[in-house]
């Protein structure tokens, strides 16, 4: 017996308690349960509705990062190969997933809404040089696709640059 | 001498009280009792200040509207109210940043300022937080290139006119200047022409916001992405004090590092642009062994080293070696060693080879500006042997001295090569009126530079003798300009090693082995013509060349960007070069050393910590033994038919030059400059298409006509002299 009989007898209660009632486990990866819908996940990269990419690869969130995990490496627009507007582009644009925290700093950043956060999570490979995300993924839709939660349920305030400006 | 007594004042600045000297500027004065003034056009190398920016405004007691700090100066009793203690200062400042962003783009995300910009900065300390312009902005056509390494944004001028000020009164190359008027200003250069300047570069850095940009840097890197590493340029002998940036271990720009004794801030083109050839196509990355009959081979190092220390070692002791001058101390001081304590050679093609003798006039650059008189002698234009000199030699004229310049093109016309001749005549008071008076000027004087830019200067020895007989004493200096930019180093590190001087390379007798330390020495045609007799040829060198048609070995050099060690410039100062970027391939020094294992030569494959990096000190005066007498001078290249030809060599040439696209508009036009008198007895005028040579072959030039040439000579910058005699025709095409 031990020397505390009451408290242990207490902790054994709970364990009792609990074998009868319904597990809360999930089947991951069967189902997978919505995220709320401001999760940070996976980023992306947007377009103009032109067709012409968001970034002008300023380097804003490469310093905003607290990580440093990403890699811009810009280039000039010319009229042959015009990828963004104004006269800057981001030739290369890489961000490392297994150094990333997700804590949305580059999307603050950003003077043009070119870089956002998604939902997607499932974000592990075989190799670590996969994690390395390339201007040409960040831009496709992902393709593992997360269900998230009904917006209405949450409160999710409209930005105010978006109402306000 | 003492210094003349300087009268205090006090000035209160925000209710701090500061004893500063009577006329210290207004923004100094600020600083010295702990208040910023924020400032755009106030740049005191530039001049007096011109006021036209008005960021620096602030109350002065007694004066009913606000002033623009910096064009005030410090008097006693003044009582300043700066905007952190002024309210009608600060709204003053804030209109002025509201003005200056009404028509600015605000393009910050795709500026390359951006980052490192004053307006920014100062837009977001001081600045409103809002504007109240709804009115479309200025626009201009943009950017526009106005030379092949600088281009130039109009949008985002604040017209604060330091780059034109720069252009005017510190190179006073004229070509920058601002046109039309109010919110129209801009900023051009003559009728499009490129701004072709040996300074130009230094605009960008001026430039307080992104108008004017090295094209270079174009979108290569943020501040927060790059490195800055302190170092030395290795490109001609005034050893200007550097940062180099670099970005993902490459090197994107050059930046000057103020050492106001050397450079003040300033920069060449060279310096500035040249590190391109960095990623030039033909470098070399291996080392080449010669295999009969199958040209090159590439080897490991392993094997490169062999073959190295058995050809050396067969040599038996006749070995020569050629150094470039931009070598380290210790890359130099390694191969002196190796030759002259492994294997007992004691033959050497210097580059420099100056007499110590000139230490005893050792002064720093910066003397120059404050002296009363200046002289230039020799042939070679100083812009084009040590730029910055010509700087120092501008700013001393606009600080009032007189300076005198003794060539060919100077302001007291000698023949060229004459420049022996002329110091014995300026030391014993004799040659021409003109000669004669400049040399009692000279010995009048008490502050005195003496600039010695020619290949005729006898290890110095001459230039020490004038200086020593016209009595040149502190705050005096003399300035022999070396031909590379780290041959009085080399020639340290040589004769350090060993007994002997070094030697003339024009005799018959077979060699055993010859070394060719860098590139520039590989193209010297007298190395050429040395290989020729020597049974192995060891090379380094960065780029593929001649030589390596006639080497045995070559190993890949490395460039000042990717060495470490020290330099000696001009002045005799010792300063750090720092190892920017790696590499390629294995160092020259761990090379050295490994040869030196072989031969029984210990050689350390690093160089000691022992020079500073910043702002390296010069070396107190030598002690002038018995000075030095004249001797006989050498005598002049004689008479001969047609026009004596003065060969120089210009700034923008070399091998790394040679190989930087961007700067290939600043490399010399086929071009000969003539005189007046001789251009017109032709009936040549600039521009004019003229055939120079001698007895009927020739080739086309263009014609430059100079008014400041001596009739009689020709000048001609080396690229385009090859395989022109000492004297030429020049007739009309
Ligand atoms: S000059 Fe400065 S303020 Fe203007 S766009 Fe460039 S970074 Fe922005
Ligand atoms: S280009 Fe730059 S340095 Fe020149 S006036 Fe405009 S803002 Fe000033
Ligand atoms: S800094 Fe004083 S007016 Fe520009």
């Amino acid at each position: 017996m031990s020397p505390q009989p009451l408290p242990s007898l207490k902790g054994f209660a709970v364990t009792l308690r609990q074998i009868f009632r319904k597990p809360i486990t999930q089947e991951y990866p069967e189902y997978k349960r919505p995220v709320y819908p401001r999760f940070r996940g996976r980023h992306r990269l947007n377009l103009h509705d032109n067709g012409l990419e968001k970034c002008v690869g300023c380097s804003l969130c490469a310093a905003a990062c607290p990580a440093d995990c990403i890699r811009v490496v810009p280039a000039e627009n010319t009229p042959q190969n015009r990828v963004s507007p104004g006269e800057r582009y981001a030739r290369i644009y890489e961000i490392n997933m297994s150094r990333c925290i997700f804590c949305g700093y580059c999307e603050l950043a950003c003077p043009f809404d070119a870089i956002t956060l998604g939902n997607e999570y499932e974000l592990s490979e075989y190799h670590r040089d996969d994690q390395i995300y390339t201007k040409e993924m960040l831009l496709a839709p992902p393709i593992k696709q997360v269900p998230v939660a009904d917006r209405e349920r949450y409160d999710t305030p409209e930005p105010v640059w978006k109402t306000e400006s | 001498m003492s210094a003349p007594a300087v009268e205090l004042v006090t000035v209160n600045v925000d209710g701090r009280e500061v004893q500063v000297p009577k006329g210290t500027g207004m923004i100094e004065t600020a600083l010295a009792a702990g208040v910023e003034i924020p400032v755009f056009c106030y740049e005191p190398r530039l001049g007096p200040p011109v006021g036209a920016c008005r960021m620096c405004l602030c109350e002065v007691e007694g004066m009913p509207k606000l002033q623009a700090a910096c064009t005030l100066t410090a008097q006693d009793g003044m009582e300043l109210r700066s905007a952190q203690t002024s309210a009608k200062a600060a709204e003053g400042q804030n209109a002025v940043l509201e003005f200056i962003l009404l028509n600015h783009p605000l393009d910050c995300p795709d500026c390359d300022k951006g980052g490192e910009c004053p307006l920014q900065d100062l837009t977001f300390r001081w600045g409103p937080s809002n504007t109240r312009m709804h009115f479309p902005k200025r626009t201009f056509e943009k950017p526009i290139p106005i030379s092949p390494t600088i281009s130039l944004d109009r949008e985002r001028c604040i017209l604060c006119y330091r780059c034109t000020r720069f252009s005017e009164g510190v190179s006073e190359d004229l070509q920058l200047v601002a046109a039309h008027r109010g919110a129209q200003s801009i900023i051009t250069t003559f009728e499009e022409e490129p701004y072709r300047a040996h300074f130009s570069g230094n605009v960008t850095e001026l430039c307080p916001v992104g108008a004017l940009l090295p094209s270079t840097y174009r979108f290569r890197a943020r501040p927060w992405e790059i490195d800055n590493t302190p170092t030395v340029c290795g490109l001609c002998p005034v050893g200007c004090n550097t940062w180099a940036t670099t970005r993902e271990g490459k090197v994107q720009r050059i930046l000057s590092r103020n050492h106001p004794e050397v450079d003040d801030g300033w920069l060449c083109d060279k310096g500035r642009f040249t590190f391109d050839h960095l990623r030039a196509e033909d470098r070399l990355r291996e080392p080449l062994v010669r295999v009969r009959r199958r040209g090159f081979e590439a080897v490991g190092y392993d094997d490169a080293v062999r073959e190295v220390a058995r050809g050396l070692r067969e040599a038996g002791g006749s070995v020569a070696i050629a150094f470039s001058g931009g070598e380290t101390v210790e890359q130099a001081s390694a191969l002196a060693r190796l030759v002259r304590q492994g294997l007992g050679g004691d033959a050497a093609i210097l580059p420099d080879d100056l007499d110590p003798a000139v230490d005893a006039f050792r002064a720093p650059l910066s003397a120059i500006r404050d002296a009363e008189i200046c002289l230039v002698l020799g042939d070679e234009p100083v812009m084009e042997r040590a730029p910055i000199v010509d700087l120092w030699l501008r700013a001393a004229r606009r600080a009032g001295a007189e300076v005198v310049t003794v060539g060919p093109a100077g302001s007291v016309s000698t023949p060229p090569g004459s420049a022996a001749a002329t110091s014995a005549e300026l030391a014993g008071g004799g040659g021409s009126d003109e000669l004669r008076d400049a040399g009692r000027r000279l010995r009048e004087a008490s502050r005195v530079a003496i600039v010695w830019s020619g290949d005729d200067h006898d290890s110095g020895r001459r230039a020490a003798t004038l200086a020593a007989s016209l009595g040149l004493g502190d705050g005096s200096g003399l300035y022999v300009l070396p031909r590379s930019p780290n041959g009085r180093g080399v020639a340290q590190a040589w004769y350090e090693a060993g007994e002997g001087r070094g030697f003339d390379p024009s005799g018959e007798e077979e060699l055993g082995a010859l070394i060719v330390s860098g590139d520039e020495a590989a193209y010297d045609p007298r190395v050429a013509q040395l290989a020729e007799r020597a049974r192995f040829v060891f090379a380094t060198s960065m780029f593929t060349g001649d030589h390596t048609l006639w080497a045995h070995v070559v190993a890949p050099g490395t460039s000042y960007l990717e060495r470490d060690g020290t330099v000696v410039n001009l002045e005799g100062r010792a300063q750090r070069q720092r190892r920017v970027v790696d590499p390629p391939h294995l160092d020259e020094l761990e090379l050295l050393a490994r040869v030196g294992t072989e031969l029984g030569v210990p050689i350390a494959p690093w160089a000691a910590e022992a020079t500073v990096d910043d702002h390296a000190e010069l070396a107190p005066r030598a002690q002038l033994e018995a000075p030095p007498e004249f001797a006989p001078a050498a005598s002049t290249n004689g008479a001969g038919p047609g026009l004596e030809l003065v060969v120089y060599r210009p700034l923008f040439s070399g091998p790394g030059v040679e190989r930087v696209e961007s700067l290939a508009f600043q490399r010399p036009a086929p071009e000969i400059e003539l005189a007046h008198a001789d251009a017109q007895a032709r009936g040549i005028a600039t521009g004019d298409t003229v055939t120079v040579g001698l007895n009927g072959s020739g080739r086309a030039l263009r014609a430059a006509v100079r008014r400041k040439l001596r009739p009689g000579v020709a000048r001609i910058a080396a690229e385009h002299a090859d395989g022109l005699g000492s004297h030429v025709e020049v007739t009309k095409a």
